[in-house]
């Protein structure tokens, strides 16, 4: 029991210094409000403010367990001390007491769910892989160290930054607890909405529907980040309807610091969220408009404060990867670190979802959930009930917000995706019945028994994304941490990886989960271009279609050139181009590569070494589909005699499209042969001890190779002859050294 | 239903008490403008060149019965380890697996030693040396000791990246007249060699 309470106290204590900051932050607009939307506005305008404070200490190296604590504590006590938590405004009308009743019943029984599910050691896929093993990056780090070698690095973090905090005293589930606090203001302000609205009933129903959607409580209890876009979202669509209502001017002015701020933290939490500064801007431009009242001003306070939530996360990606807007835009801002192809591939992916047709979405997202990683329940089948809220102003207000804010989902058709809608929605279902308060009070009660986590069976894909028990034994800390994580066979193979591998040495995986438990250095094959490169490099050894089988060939007159490219005359959407060598002859003397040669490529430029390296298992790859006009250039530093060039490269058909370009003594470009002669290009020794060779080369000391992975039994039965020695197994993963 | 002009502002203050906060977004913003991203350069010379892939050692095809990996490269007809010996009693087809690393110029090889004593009861041994089930030679050995077989095997038996199985077959086997257990040769070696 007793190593609850430091994850207790470090959950609690980010959630009040974030509280803290927030109540500072609102404390001139406050006396507006009721007290309870007053402290749950303020929670997450302050989590926006302590985000950004994290994101500084980050940048400056100043993460220290210390600093945190004196951070937290100079927040709370100057709130305190300045009276920022005195309630203040005119109170609400109290519920009715059946739908008080109503609420606490089952506000009761799904936050025993919720609770010990969010107390119990953490073992979420996302929050073990990705989320919070960058938390542990930054935390051991003391701060932001570069890093170019994993994708998710270059998300934006804004949640992440408060699970920095909390972790900092409370580890792992103490940053799934502050994820679940979003989702239990997010709750509360749906409910004050309602009377805000004057519609208490509204609010309770649609607070429920919004608890107990199943995934919402699911991800909730995770350290995932996705309820807390929906929770930040809420905040900002109620901060406009307040500024919107709000009569005295001065005000008005006010309310505009913490509306442009959530609207940057919207996208600081989550791209996707990115929605929320236009709709913010919109939002106070055309009720301006409308009310002929001047503009310009308000509309760039918005404006320039989400810019300050914004920018960091630009430029923190701009300055680390060359790309403000990585892992995506690698078109418009190329880069090393990121390949094109990644993009292409993870939006072609997310946008199908491995779905056949969409028209399987709706099912899918409600009901089922096996494919889309999760379902919300069988109420949001009615959401084209909504659409009768629009006979209400707030209905209108409600199904825009939901509108815009969730235009971006079929970018990502994951169940996730639509979450920031689940609140829009919920209020506007419940407004479209309000006027039958029996038939409210029937969907409430269908809906709390639908969506108890023993009902799922009946309707959702077995194995689907949801909470199956309370895991109390292991929440309370009466079954230790190990044990209850070591059902995960990720958890088992990273304690395994941590017990093996030396701290500074660097892993490669072509997968791997559980990150957040293992503090080594592990590269994933798909997470960045130079992992994509080592992998393609294993392949290589592996597979033929990989290997440079083909030599090409342009024989002609000898003469003396200043630059040679070989060019792409075509396009061939569906392949990338690609060359392992270019030999430059003058007779039949392959010319040696001179240092002052220089070297170009387009698109790629940063791997054109790999095509004159003299290795068949590195190659220069376009990472994009083969166009016209891609180029591989050797500029001479001297006039050189040149009689044949030779490509050697794989068995691609957009081959048959290139030729060969110089610029003779007298500057001129022009085509020398656009007719290679094909020839076969032999491998007679295995490429295995070659390709662990590169890896050793690019610091590379461990390799895990998992059973599902491509080729893994070439590995698990030749360890020998890949150069490798094993030194652990677990839950079917092979973990090698390389000799 | 109420609106939310029920919950009008009562206090003062306007735009002008976050004049500094505005101030310091701004200039914020533009000091983080500021800051230089990394450059990259256009061109790059030729990298360090890589060594030609040459064929791998001459062990790299051979099961050895002395290594503590002989298990995984048995196929059939081999006995288990005889204490720390650094070979093996065989059955009559001893067959072991290798993978092909290269195909230039391969030979089958074996190290294998006729019992003087089984030699006395079984009189001269024909042996045949296969590869991927085919008959590469067959050879009468007429007197106990230590054998040494090599033989280049036809290129086109073998590719590259693929598993061959390397087998010899004794015609006649020693019986042990305590347990009647069969017995071949004392294989040390086999597989392919450069």
């Amino acid at each position: 029991m007793i190593r609850v309470v430091p994850i207790l106290f470090g959950a609690l204590f980010t959630l009040a210094t974030a509280w803290s900051l927030g109540m500072l932050l609102l404390r001139r607009v406050v006396p507006s409000l009721d007290a309870w939307e007053g402290r749950l506005l303020g929670l997450i305008a302050g989590s926006a403010c302590l985000s950004e404070v994290m994101f500084a200490l980050c940048a400056a190296k100043l993460l220290y367990s210390g600093a945190l604590f004196a951070l937290g504590v100079a927040s709370i006590g100057y709130a305190i001390y300045s009276g920022a938590f005195r309630p203040h405004g005119k109170p609400f009308e109290p519920l009715a007491p059946l739908w008080r009743w109503v609420f606490i019943a089952v506000f009761a029984a799904f936050t025993w769910y919720g609770f010990f599910n969010a107390l119990a050691p953490e073992h979420s896929s996302d929050g073990m892989s990705y989320h919070l093993s960058q938390v542990l990056i930054y935390q051991r780090a003391h701060g932001f160290p570069r890093i170019t070698t994993d994708i998710y690095a270059s998300l934006s973090e804004g949640i992440e930054m408060l699970y920095l905090f909390a972790f900092e005293f409370g580890k792992h589930s103490a940053a799934a607890l502050v994820h679940y606090a979003f989702l239990i203001a997010l709750v509360f302000l749906v409910l004050a909405y309602g009377r805000r609205m004057g519609r208490p009933a509204v609010g309770v129903a649609a607070a429920l529907f919004t608890y107990t959607c199943p995934l919402m409580l699911r991800d909730a209890t995770t350290a995932y980040i996705d309820v807390a876009v929906p929770a930040v979202l809420f905040a900002l669509f109620y901060l406009l309807q307040v500024w919107d209502e709000t009569v005295d001017p001065k005000m008005r002015s006010q309310w505009l610091v913490p509306i442009g701020i959530l609207a940057g933290f919207g996208y600081a939490v989550k791209y996707t969220a990115f929605l929320a500064v236009p709709y913010a801007l919109g939002f106070v431009a055309w009720k301006l408009w409308r009310a002929h009242k001047p503009l310009v001003r308000p509309v760039l306070v918005v404006a320039l404060l989400a810019a300050v939530m914004i920018l960091p996360w630009m430029l923190k990606n701009w300055i680390e990867v060359a790309n403000p807007l990585s892992p995506f835009a690698n078109r418009i801002f190329p880069n090393p670190y990121v390949h094109v192809s990644f993009e292409d591939g993870y939006r072609r992916y997310f946008s199908t979802g491995g779905l056949s047709s969409r028209w399987q979405i709706p099912l899918e997202v409600t009901l089922k959930g096996g494919q889309l990683g999760g379902f919300l329940g069988p109420l949001f089948l009615l959401t084209p009930l909504a659409l009768l809220s629009l006979r209400f102003r707030q209905g209108r207000q409600l199904l825009l917000a939901a509108l815009v804010l969730g235009c971006t989902y079929f970018g990502n058709i994951l169940t996730r995706f639509l979450l920031p809608a689940v609140p829009f929605i919920s209020l506007a279902l419940a407004l479209a019945i309000a006027n039958l308060p029996w038939l409210l009070l029937a969907l409430v009660a269908a809906n709390a028994i639908a969506c108890w986590p023993a009902m799922y069976g009946f309707y959702s894909t077995p194995g689907s994304w949801q909470l199956y028990e309370v895991p109390i034994k292991a929440a309370l800390r009466r079954q230790s941490e190990d044990a209850y994580l070591s059902e995960d066979p990720d958890y088992k193979i990273v304690r395994m990886i941590g017990g093996l591998v030396p701290p500074n040495d660097r892993i490669f995986a072509i997968g791997q989960g559980g990150k957040s438990y293992l503090p080594r250095e592990v590269l994933i094959g798909y997470q960045g271009a130079l992992n994509e490169v080592m992998q393609d490099i294993l392949w290589t050894a592996l597979f033929q279609d990989y290997q440079p089988l083909s030599s090409l060939k342009f024989d002609f007159p000898a003469r003396e050139f200043r630059k040679l490219r070989v060019v792409l005359k075509g396009n061939q959407p569906d392949q990338q181009w690609s060359m392992a060598e270019v030999r430059i002859f003058d007779g039949s003397t392959e010319l040696p590569r001179d240092p002052g040669w220089r070297l170009r490529a387009q698109p790629n430029p940063w791997d054109v070494q790999l095509a004159f390296d003299n290795s068949p298992v590195t190659r220069w790859r376009s990472w994009q589909p083969a166009s016209a006009g891609m180029y591989v250039e050797v500029d001479f530093p001297r006039p050189q005699r040149v009689s044949s060039v030779a490509v050697e490269s794989s068995h691609d058909s957009v081959n048959a499209k290139i030729a060969l370009e110089g610029m003779g003594t007298d500057g001129q470009w022009s085509t020398v042969s656009d007719h290679p002669k094909i020839s076969a290009h032999p491998i007679r020794v295995s490429l295995r001890m070659a390709a662990i060779a590169e890896l050793k080369a690019r610091g590379i000391q461990y390799l895990v190779i998992h059973p599902e992975d491509p080729g893994a039994n070439d590995f698990f039965r030749y360890p020998a002859a890949w150069g490798l020695s094993l030194v652990g197994q677990e839950s079917g993963a092979h973990l090698y050294r390389i000799q | 239903m109420e609106g939310f002009g029920g919950f009008a502002s009562t206090t003062t203050g306007g735009l002008s008490d976050n004049v500094f906060l505005i101030r310091f977004s701004g200039l914020l913003c533009c000091l983080l403008c500021l800051v230089a991203c990394e450059s990259l350069p256009e061109s790059y010379p030729p990298p360090e060149q890589r060594p030609p892939i040459t064929s791998p050692g001459p062990d790299a095809m051979m099961a050895s019965m002395a290594g503590p990996d002989a298990d995984s490269y048995i196929v059939k007809d081999i006995y288990g380890p005889f204490g720390n010996a650094p070979w093996r009693w065989s059955k009559r087809e001893p067959t072991v697996k290798v993978l092909v690393v290269s195909n230039e110029n391969l030979n089958f090889s074996t190290d294998f030693a006729i019992w003087d004593d089984g030699f006395k009861s079984t009189g001269p041994l024909e042996i045949s040396f296969f590869v991927n089930g085919k008959l590469l030679d067959k050879v009468r050995y007429t007197t106990p000791g230590g054998k040494h077989f090599e033989k280049p095997v036809p290129s086109g038996w073998l590719a590259l990246n693929t598993e061959a199985t390397v087998a010899l077959s004794v015609d006649k086997l020693y019986t042990s007249p305590r347990d009647k257990a069969q017995f071949g040769v004392i294989l040390a070696r086999m597989g392919l060699k450069p």
